[in-house]
């Protein structure tokens, strides 16, 4: 994937085929992360925590509803992949890259929590482990890259 | 730089320590995030400038001190505003949680 052009309002990016239907593979994936995973607080002292630590979910688990909306609608619309002859031109605008930022990371931590939250990189991968251990990187490689376009030449 | 007088009590009466309960609205609550092994650190450091508004100097500063010393503390706020801040952040799946600042 490489980033085209980019505007104050836009950035394209130019795919290959298989490129493409790495991201859209991916980003079935969504959501990864199991529902109220972080606590509030570590520490506890919170006055009325428990209410507090529901708001926090409701809220989180509202997003993830209205993330889901957002992920439909965009692998829906037929003008956002672009066919070239070269493999597929992708438009999004900066807010869609900053949400996809967080769709991919949902998928990337989530995917490194289905596989028991490794410290080191995982020596072996067998059938369980591997279609996770997949999700992780190329959902951190997508970031990247996306990244890379947002912060523009140094 | 002049010193400041202490108050003058009358005999006989016993100073107590006064201890106001904290408001929600005074800045008691640190929002800390934590390190983990999974975000990049180009991620973090993007997440902190969006999240604060932060300079992206500022923003590796922090992201840094995640790295290398397992946490670092962000802000210093409200409770309602530290909710806030937490919920940005885990909205990022980043490891952060609030902590009173005692």
């Amino acid at each position: 994937m490489n980033l085209i052009r980019s505007t104050k309002d836009q950035f394209q990016f130019r795919l290959g085929g298989r490129e493409k239907r790495l991201l859209l593979d991916l980003l079935k994936l969504y959501p990864c992360l199991p529902v109220a995973r972080q606590p509030l607080s570590k520490s506890g002292g919170l006055p009325d925590q428990e209410t507090a630590q529901g708001l926090l979910d409701e809220a989180l688990a509202e997003q993830r509803q209205e993330n889901r909306r957002q992920l439909q609608a965009l692998l829906a619309d037929p003008g956002r992949f672009q066919e070239q002859e070269t493999g597929w031109r992708l438009s999004l605008s900066p807010a869609d890259l900053e949400w996809l930022l967080q769709i991919l990371n949902d998928i990337r931590v989530g995917s490194w929590v289905r596989l028991g939250s490794p410290e080191e990189r995982l020596a072996q991968l067998d059938e369980k482990t591997a279609p996770h251990y997949w999700a992780m990187e190329m959902s951190g490689r997508f970031q990247m890259q996306f990244l890379e376009a947002m912060q523009g030449p140094n | 730089m002049a010193e400041t007088a202490a108050p003058e009590l009358l005999p006989g009466t016993i100073q107590e320590a006064e201890e106001k309960p904290r408001s929600n609205l005074e800045p008691g609550y640190m929002v800390i995030c934590w390190n983990d092994p999974v975000n990049y650190m180009d991620y973090v450091t993007h997440v902190f400038q969006v999240v604060f508004g932060w300079a992206r100097r500022k923003a590796e500063f922090h992201m840094r001190q995640v790295h290398e010393q397992g946490k670092s503390v962000l802000a210093r706020e409200s409770m309602e505003k530290a909710e806030h801040y937490v919920h940005q952040l885990q909205k990022y799946s980043l490891h952060a949680t609030m902590e009173r600042d005692e």
